[in-house]
């Protein structure tokens, strides 16, 4: 199964193609060292043979035919196991004095090279079947000389350097064959792992993840990568999943309700001012569960927009500013001390209306809920995060109840008599996760201190016009501006 | 009589609108889809158009830019389900139409009906606003009452404006939030009243007659004493 997956696979036949030029080149390679080395080598022993010929020639001019017949004899008979091969022999090419018995017959044609294998009782002792080459002479006085040499040597080593290529190709195509089929096998495993997991996904559900080597390469990177989109997409469908749980649970008491009182109203006989009032009591009741219902699809469409779609550049500090002005008279009203502190923080990339609701949302909780002063900050977090935090000095929340706070429709028990739908804080929950940002309900102590921390802004824009906020100047216009005598 | 085309493809809220708007003192004609839209849309003579995001086949947003390419410049009010998170709505209130999120109340959509008719009419830039014994000087920046001047924050100044502007119309609470504050979404808690409250004692003290009335339901009205 594994194994045709492997030959099918792209990444093998990729490997393959690789395996063939490369051997291709490392043959041409190879070929290129053994054709150099024997053409050095055979120029060398051509080299000798030429000045070996020299001297005989050089013996010849001086003392004639006699003396070198009498040099070649004293010669092969002080070296009787000679690699040198000479012969001296008249015009007929009768030998006259040599280490070699006969004249070549391949060697009748004329002067020049010849290769040739000599008598089997050449040199009887040599450990091995000598391969003679020679040069030709005709010498002024028309008989024939041939100087030569045992070129077994030479053989031997081109035979020695020809196995070693041809051992190191087959080597290298092996290895190479080898190392080809084991990566493809990886990268087969790989993918079939994925596949593995899309098909369990199609067949079962969105539970499903690749698993990971933990190797950190390339193929758990993109393993984690669609894993933690599974993860997000599994969110978006959960989302949706509680949405309509939600709307049947908190949305069809209400509808309940109001279909039983107009049923009630419908048997009972007809009275002017009751059933004005038992109309208008209903349109906003009714205004309520619509609400309720805008909000929840609300959320679930932030939850489900695409990141940074329409996100601009947006000033915290003048955000909580506004926000605060908005919210200023509603916190005179109950008598509640409504402050915005601001320090110089960068911009955050964010969509400013949905950050607005959000900080709203945030105040109008602190109101209904803290009952006591609020302080609203936008102040640096680490090196270039931006932190806003909203903070109230009223009961604030029990650590059990802090993560359930979040989810839709969740109330405290002692908040269900203030106007709300608990949808408030999943919505700012939702804006949160929107712009890559961490929402915390921290235990101020006394109170509750809502923090959502914004990562920098990847790219530092350079924003002409825009003039250094100066920290306490804007904390001084705001504190006057926001903290007026109740 | 002014004449308001409403395109609604569901009969019956067709006909809710038609009479909430018929009350408001407007004649009304229906276009049940797209292609009725664009055809009445183009030849009558219009004082706003509300159209419907989700028609048959077609986004009401597609109507209104085709009118546009037409050369008809009537204000369109655009009602959509999809609230203010879609992008395109936002671009349409940059471009300086209304719209209004369904599910929405009748008032509150003739409310904006009326500020948009009167959008289409000639716009003067007054410097002096005057509603009865009250009056604006919008170079100075002054509001008096019967003489005696009134001593409103900035915010309260602008929201008086507004009123005055608006002399004898009904506003909402979100029309307020979205032109006073240019908040554009429901903040689920009664801020505008309680600004409009501290307005209120501020332009309505003592034995004068109260000028600035809650409608039930919608939002406030400022006008004259009868």
């Amino acid at each position: 199964m594994l194994l045709s997956k492997t030959l099918r696979s792209s990444t093998f036949r990729l490997a393959i193609l690789y395996v063939c030029l490369f051997g291709a080149g490392v043959a041409g390679l190879f070929g290129y060292v053994y054709w150099s080395t024997t053409k050095y080598v055979k120029h060398r022993y051509d080299s000798i043979i030429i000045s070996e010929r020299g001297e005989q020639l050089n013996i010849f001019a001086q003392s004639g035919r006699e003396g070198l017949a009498r040099a070649l004899k004293s010669r092969s008979e002080s070296i009787p196991v000679d690699s040198d091969v000479y012969l001296l022999a008249d015009a007929d090419y009768a030998p006259i004095a040599g280490n070699l018995k006969d004249w070549p017959l391949a060697a009748h044609a004329g002067d020049g090279w010849i290769e040739f294998a000599p008598p089997p009782d050449w040199q009887p002792n040599a450990k091995h079947r000598p391969l003679l080459r020679a040069l030709l002479t005709t010498l002024p006085d028309g008989s024939h000389l041939l100087s030569g040499e045992d070129t077994h040597d030479m053989v031997a080593f081109a035979r020695t350097i020809n196995r070693g290529l041809a051992i190191g190709v087959l080597l290298f195509c092996l290895l190479a064959g080898g190392a080809g089929l084991s990566v493809t096998r990886r990268t087969v495993a790989r993918i079939e792992a994925v596949n593995a997991t899309s098909r369990a996904i199609m067949a079962s559900g969105l539970g499903k993840r690749i698993p990971t080597r933990g190797t950190k390469d390339e193929w758990d990177q993109l393993a984690q990568n669609l894993n933690s989109m599974l993860e997000r997409i599994e969110g978006l469908v959960r989302g949706i999943k509680e949405v309509s749980d939600n709307i049947a649970h908190d949305l069809r008491t209400p509808l309940m309700r109001m279909r039983g009182r107009l049923e009630v109203a419908l048997r009972a006989q007809r009275n002017g001012l009751a059933d004005e009032a038992l109309i208008a009591r209903t349109v906003t009741e009714l205004d309520e569960v619509l609400k309720t219902f805008s909000s929840l699809l609300r959320i679930s469409a932030v939850e489900a927009r695409e990141r940074t779609v329409g996100f601009g550049s947006v000033e915290l500090g003048k955000l909580a500013a506004e926000v605060t002005d908005l919210f200023d008279a509603a916190a005179e009203e109950r008598g509640i001390h409504l402050r915005c502190t601001v320090s110089s923080v960068p911009p955050v990339l964010g969509d400013r209306d949905l950050l607005f609701e959000t900080l709203s949302n945030l105040i109008d909780n602190a109101l209904k809920h803290g009952q006591s002063d609020i302080e609203v900050r936008v102040e640096p977090d680490g090196l270039t995060g931006v932190r806003l935090k909203v903070r109230d000095h009223g009961p604030g929340i029990p650590a059990a109840e802090r993560k359930n706070v979040l989810q839709r429709f969740y109330r405290l028990e002692r908040s269900r008599t203030t106007p709300g739908n608990g949808l408030g804080l999943s919505l700012v929950q939702a804006v949160a996760q929107l712009h890559g940002a961490e929402l915390a309900l921290v235990d101020a102590a006394p109170g509750l201190s809502v923090e959502i921390k914004f990562p920098a802004l990847a790219t530092a824009e350079a924003r002409p016009g825009a003039a250094p906020v100066h920290a306490p100047q804007v904390a001084a216009e705001l504190g006057a501006q926001a903290t007026r005598p109740v | 009589m002014r004449k308001v085309l409403v395109v609604e493809d569901d009969r019956e809220t067709a006909d809710q609108m038609a009479a909430c708007l018929a009350d408001g003192g407007y004649a009304v004609d229906l276009a049940l889809d797209g292609n009725e839209a664009l055809e009445r849309g183009r030849s009558g003579d219009y004082a706003v158009i509300t159209v419907d995001r989700l028609l048959p086949g077609i986004d009401g947003l597609q109507v209104v830019q085709h009118l546009r390419t037409k050369g008809v410049t009537t204000p369109a009010l655009i009602i959509s389900a999809l609230g203010e998170v879609d992008d395109r709505v936002r671009g349409l209130r940059a471009g300086g139409d209304d719209y209004l999120v369904k599910p929405f109340a009748l008032a509150e959509m003739l409310a904006r009906v009326d500020a948009l008719a009167r959008r289409s009419g000639v716009v003067v830039k007054e410097t002096l606003i005057r509603v009865a014994d009250l009056e604006m000087d919008l170079l100075a920046r002054r509001v008096k009452r019967g003489g005696a001047d009134l001593d409103l924050l900035p915010r309260e100044f602008q929201l008086l404006e507004y009123f005055m502007r608006n002399e004898g119309r009904v506003v909402s609470r979100a029309m307020l939030l979205a032109n006073v504050w240019d908040v554009h979404f429901d903040p689920m808690t009664n801020i505008v009243d309680v600004y409009v409250g501290r307005l209120r004692r501020k332009v309505d003290a003592g034995d004068a007659p109260p000028l600035i009335h809650t409608v039930r339901g919608v939002g406030f009205c400022l006008r004259a004493p009868q």
